[in-house]
């Protein structure tokens, strides 16, 4: 019997908050999947849409949606796949049986990374001083996802439709990454759910 | 602080997230059993190092991960020209 905890299982929330103004909260247990190969060979992109019902984005720091599938852009030959909790085994799988032959690599990743959602009236204030990256709206617009620092931590961000941020972290920084944000959001009032 | 166009994420990137490589366009030998010791000591060890117009390699180290070639001027810190690996520059020399 194997007891599955999240990164951030052991995470303490900041007690006696009243007026949180930043929220955070994890998706634990998706499915990540790292896939690479050449997005110009027809037979690949055909392969892949079929398997995950929706297109790769080939446009540079890009996203796509469908269902509870997600793919974010990381460079011109590799994307991630979030994918539902428990399904990355058989998404992994029909990716194989589809990309059959093909010079391709399809990894799984789901324990190495893991999901959080930041929300909140004070989310961008929060992020403005956590990432060299400008998360203002008119530079990084919804759907957009980049990959730079959070923390001087690597992360991969995404603005969300309803405003807020996605960032997939690693599991070895979860735990620096909760102590920056609890500190970082002190001052605005930080709530956990 | 650097802002250095990326040419693969296609936008203007903050230094933090890159990471220094060397001098570019080093080709590597076709027959490095032929060369002799001082031939290869200059291909492994020996860089131009010149004061002014650099081709040099980046690497988007917390970004895309590629590598890239940057044309820089040493001396005032101006980027002239980022391009994709497998590229040739377009400003070279004149300039310093």
């Amino acid at each position: 019997m194997t007891s599955l905890k999240t990164p951030l299982h052991h995470i303490t929330a900041p007690a006696h908050v009243t007026n949180a103004n930043v929220i955070m909260r994890e998706d634990p247990f998706r499915g990540h999947l790292n896939l690479r190969g050449n997005p110009q060979d027809e037979a690949f992109t055909r392969a892949v849409a079929k398997v995950l019902g929706v297109a790769l984005p080939t446009q540079p720091n890009s996203s796509a949606e469908q269902g509870t599938t997600r793919i974010y852009w990381l460079c011109p030959n590799e994307w991630l796949l979030l994918v539902a909790a428990d399904t990355q085994a058989q998404v992994e799988a029909d990716l194989r049986d589809a990309l059959a032959g093909q010079h391709v690599a399809v990894t799984d990743q789901s324990s190495g990374q893991t999901l959080v959602n930041l929300s909140g009236p004070q989310v961008d204030d929060l992020m403005m001083k956590s990432t060299v990256y400008d998360c203002h709206p008119s530079n990084l617009g919804i759907g957009k996802v980049v990959q730079t620092t959070f923390a001087k931590t690597g992360a991969i961000i995404h603005k969300c439709a309803d405003g807020s941020f996605d960032l997939v972290i690693r599991r070895s920084f979860s735990d620096y990454f909760f102590l920056w944000l609890a500190d970082a959001s002190q001052e605005y009032g930080l709530r956990v759910t | 602080m650097l802002h250095i166009y990326c040419p693969y994420c296609e936008e203007m990137r903050e230094e933090e997230e890159f990471s220094y490589s060397g001098e570019a366009h080093i080709a590597r030998p076709l027959d490095p059993e032929s060369l002799t010791d001082a031939e290869w000591g200059d291909y492994v060890f020996f860089r131009t190092n010149p004061r002014g117009l650099h081709h040099e390699m980046w690497n988007h180290a917390v970004g895309c991960r590629r590598y890239f070639n940057v044309t820089r001027n040493t001396h005032t810190y101006e980027i002239y020209e980022t391009y994709k690996m497998g590229e040739q520059p377009t400003v070279t020399g004149g300039k310093s």
